[in-house]
């Protein structure tokens, strides 16, 4: 295969039968349409390129690319406005997936998150986000290129064109018996569905959202899915809620059994699809055919799944760690209060090291200390003690709790003379003792 | 049913479940009426010394004075160990009669030179909006050969890094970038004032704001240390929140079924069709939900406590430890959530019609829809036999104006009211009780009542004779 453009690559996704032993119905066989193939890792490629396209090709140098999108969309936007050396910003009313985030700041996106609901009550915010960023580009007056998702049609062509006819094709010419997607923009969906209707007007839609109180990035709530100028609850033989937790376990499924790196939107789709697909299973004589889209990778949601499932990412214990410490040992920590301290350390010439951050050690500290903030501290002391033990050590933090607990575990590790500043750097502020910002 | 339950604590439940008390105190001293429970106020308080303690943080909590203009509660807090944010010349006043010293109250809001003077005269921290009221205080100060007076920066328009995250304009404040220019202001009139710390105030419920606003002060005072100023503490300002109900899942259903009677899927529930902001558009819900988001599973101490363990956007460290690091106190100004669970408003029924419910106070009585809090009231029948409901109705106010709605949503009792019950809007200690009012069409404003315990007994006084010192018997 040979592209002269990435672009090119956009589409032509694979359809791939999930093994019956891992879904678990008798009489339907259930395909993935892997749409997290797609060069830049999503569905929203096609949408992206379908939309965009147009507005890059009469686009002036020094137009900016614009929408409102907190994931995939930005991405392929990002990727496809930098190919022509034109920025991209994505205005979003929060991002909530700290990856993504980044990896937009790495493609050169800017980024503007809209400002959260006023605590107390103005009467005279009434604007949705959508409202708000077309104000605000219309305020700012430059060529802003606007490909406005949630209410362009071309957005539910690209899956006309594209997604909907490649399904028909690999199932031989025919229309699957149910077809089921995530509801975000709608585009796929609303593509999908009118394509595959064309060969089967019996084929069931069932649309997946989000739980209100959820979040599944990439999906919308039930609430937010009216909030969209492409929704049409017409388009839907049912809509269906899911939860982040089965979305998870959705994704955990496909990754390791399946071998399909699927983030959790496509994790969302595959439980959403199974749950209802076991409902009808078991009233089924002859074969059917079902289809749910993948819509992304997993790498992205890295940190969106461990704050759900933090045993996911549970490591084994590590050497010479605070939290293997008794209250004991705790409790008994050499300490030196403020004045002994001072005399301590111009006698025995101890090392003193300041735990606390950089920034508040170089705005204020003790004289001659040296900073190793607290996380590095910890790393470490996994691989032993990094002091001779012939130097007495003072440790130093905000008010001499996280000292106490370093000064316990260095005498458990042999060190004969470390201590820890009791009250800490506060309580040598406020004894008068000398600070100094060098 | 599309009840909006109220959460409602064992003592507001406690003084609910006592209808001979209640109708007694109404029928002696009018519908409407409004109780203060002072003596919950400390409970409040304690949750926030909690969350300081918790990070190892200390600092001052001002109690925000406009949310309430209780005696009974002010006084309660005097008796403690918080603060009072004053915003006018007679919060200022009131505060010091009830009797927190200068020490103990920072002026903030809008200020006139009355006000200004007697903070300045009396020596409370001035947390200072502008430029050109910077040097107006130095003016009154060193015409009148009064001492330095302590005060903050207020600032505003923080920028963050990397992804912009954009703020409401905000009326009060000097821009992040102009701090320069005020700390040279600061310097030249350092025989009247003394910087010692920096403030913001950010209208937002979104932590996202405030971690950037957080972390943006402590780059100001950090900008203050470099000149060898001396400032101590970061005045992060209040907006913590009340959660209001009981159940977040009658908020979730209410909310999503407001959306579909505003895009005609199913039969109005408010009147003449309002949306709370929202409006169909083409089939498509646009506008923005103009309600406070009354169930807050993380409100008060706890928004705090959240906040304070929110990484700083660029610094990646929590901010509390950050705070703690740079040794700074954390000054907050809780309004509101400091008066959670302290009062409740009586009104009386007067007419019952069909759905409509006609009620002995009005909107500005006890100012719900206002402040865009739903949450339902408490029917308190008059006799002991209840009546079958559930009903849905209108609460309608006493004054001659369309417009006066105490709610503009259908209200879903669980009982039918009937004239004489009296209605009870519970938690409604901050900011619904008096904020607005008024003595409008000459129908009297709510009289205040503080109720509270002592020598094992309920008892209530005229919110203005309350004092933290209870009567004799309780010594005997």
């Amino acid at each position: 295969m040979r592209h002269d453009d990435i672009t090119e690559a956009i589409g032509d996704t694979p359809l791939v039968r999930i093994d019956p032993a891992v879904h678990g119905l008798a009489n339907i066989d259930l395909y993935a349409k892997l749409e997290l193939l797609n060069p830049f890792g999503s569905v929203k490629d096609r949408a992206a390129w379908h939309m965009a396209g147009p507005l890059l090709d009469r686009a002036a140098p020094g137009d900016t690319l614009v929408e409102l999108s907190s994931g995939n969309t930005a991405k392929a936007l990002a990727l496809l406005a930098g190919m022509r050396g034109l920025p991209f910003k994505s205005v979003t009313n929060r991002m909530k997936v700290p990856e993504i985030k980044e990896l937009l700041l790495l493609l050169g996106a800017e980024i503007d998150e809209l400002p959260g609901r006023s605590e107390c009550l103005d009467p005279a915010d009434t604007d949705d986000p959508l409202s708000r960023m077309h104000r605000q580009l219309a305020l700012e007056q430059t060529g802003y290129l606007h490909t406005d998702q949630y209410f362009n049609q071309r957005n539910v062509d690209a899956h006309v064109h594209g997604t909907g006819p490649e399904i028909v094709k690999d199932l031989d010419g025919r229309a699957p018996d149910w077809f089921v997607a995530c509801v975000g923009t709608a585009g796929s969906s609303t593509g999908v569905a009118r394509v595959l209707r064309q060969h089967n007007p019996d084929v069931g839609v069932i649309g997946l959202v989000a739980a209100k109180s959820d979040f599944i990035p990439g999906i919308r709530t039930i609430d937010e899915v009216h909030e969209v100028g492409l929704f049409d609850p017409g388009v839907y033989d049912a809509l269906e809620t899911i939860t982040a937790e089965e979305a998870v376990d959705g994704l955990l499924t496909l990754v390791r059994r399946c071998g399909i790196l699927t983030g959790p939107t496509g994790g969302g789709a595959f439980a959403g699809a199974v749950r209802f697909l076991r409902t009808v299973d078991a009233g089924l004589t002859g074969r059917r055919t079902a289809v749910f889209i993948v819509c992304d990778r997993v790498e992205s949601y890295l940190s969106y799944v461990r704050d759900r499932r933090p045993e996911l990412f549970g490591r084994p214990p590590r050497r010479n760690s605070t939290r293997t410490l008794t209250d004991a040992e705790v409790g008994a920590a050499p300490e030196i209060a403020v004045p002994d301290a001072q005399r301590w350390i111009e006698e025995t010439g101890a090392l003193v090291v300041d735990l606390r951050n950089p920034y508040a050690f170089q705005a204020l500290h003790l004289a001659g200390s040296i900073n190793i903030v607290d996380e590095a501290f910890a790393d470490l002391l996994h691989a032993g003690l990094p002091f001779s033990g012939r130097r007495p050590v003072l440790l130093v933090c905000p008010v001499g709790e996280k000292s106490a607990r370093y000064a316990a575990l260095l005498t458990r590790m042999g060190h004969p003379d470390v201590r820890s500043l009791a009250g800490g750097v506060i309580a040598w502020r406020d004894a008068g003792a000398e600070l100094v910002r060098d | 049913m599309l009840s909006l339950t109220p959460r409602i604590d064992p003592t507001i439940q406690s003084l609910l479940d006592d209808r001979d008390y209640l109708a007694e105190l109404l029928d002696a001293l009018g519908s409407p009426l409004a109780l203060v429970l002072p003596q919950r106020v400390p409970k409040n308080v304690a949750a926030f010394r909690e969350t300081f303690r918790r990070h190892r943080l200390s600092g001052r909590l001002y109690y925000a004075h406009k949310a309430n203009r209780s005696s009974a509660l002010l006084r309660e807090l005097a008796a403690g160990d918080a603060g009072a944010d004053v915003a006018s010349l007679g919060e200022l006043q009131h505060a010091l009669s009830a009797g927190f010293t200068p020490d103990r109250i920072v002026a903030t809001g809008p200020k006139n030179r009355e006000f200004l003077w007697l903070a300045a005269r009396t020596g409370v921290t001035v947390s200072v909006d502008s430029a050109d009221e910077l040097a107006e205080l130095a003016g009154i100060v060193a015409g009148h050969r009064l001492p330095r007076v302590p005060v903050t920066l207020r600032l505003t328009g923080f920028a963050s890094a990397g992804v912009r995250v954009l703020t409401r304009r905000s009326r009060f404040g000097t821009p992040a970038g102009e701090l320069a220019d005020l700390l040279d202001l600061v310097e030249k009139r350092a025989d009247q004032v003394e910087l010692t710390g920096i403030a913001y105030h950010l209208d937002t419920v979104g932590l996202a704001e405030k971690a950037v606003a957080l972390e943006g002060g402590l780059a100001a005072l950090d900008a203050c240390r470099a000149r060898g100023l001396r400032p101590r503490s970061l005045d992060i300002g209040g907006g913590f929140g009340v959660n209001y109900l009981a159940d977040g899942a009658e908020w979730e259903r209410w909310t999503t079924e407001l959306g579909q009677a505003v895009l005609g899927r199913r039969p109005p529930m408010t009147w003449d069709g309002h949306g709370y902001g929202l409006r169909a558009e083409n089939g498509t819900l646009r506008g923005n939900l103009a309600v406070y988001p009354a169930y807050r599973p993380v409100a008060g101490a706890a928004y705090l406590d959240r906040l304070l363990r929110t990484p700083a956007p660029e610094h990646g460290l929590p901010l509390g430890e950050l705070l703690l690091d740079h040794m700074y106190d954390l000054d907050v100004e809780p309004g509101r959530a400091l008066l959670d669970q302290c009062g409740l408003i009586l009104a009386r029924v007067l007419t019952v019609d069909d759905d409509r419910v006609r009620l002995d106070l009005n909107a500005r009585d006890v100012s719900l829809e206002e402040h865009g809090v739903l949450m339902d009231p408490v029917v308190i029948p008059r006799t002991g036999e209840r009546r079958a409901g559930p009903a849905g109705v209108y609460l309608l106010g006493n004054l001659c104006l369309e417009t006066d709605l105490i709610t503009r949503r259908k209200v879903f009792l669980p009982i039918v009211p009937r004239p004489g019950d009296l209605l009870a809007f519970v938690n409604t200690a901050g900011y619904f009780m008096d904020f607005s009012a008024t003595n409008a069409l000459h129908q009297p404003v709510a009289r205040k009542v503080a109720v509270y315990q002592s020598g094992g007994l309920r008892r209530w006084c005229l919110d203005e004779q309350y004092w933290p010192v209870h009567s004799r018997q309780e010594t005997l």
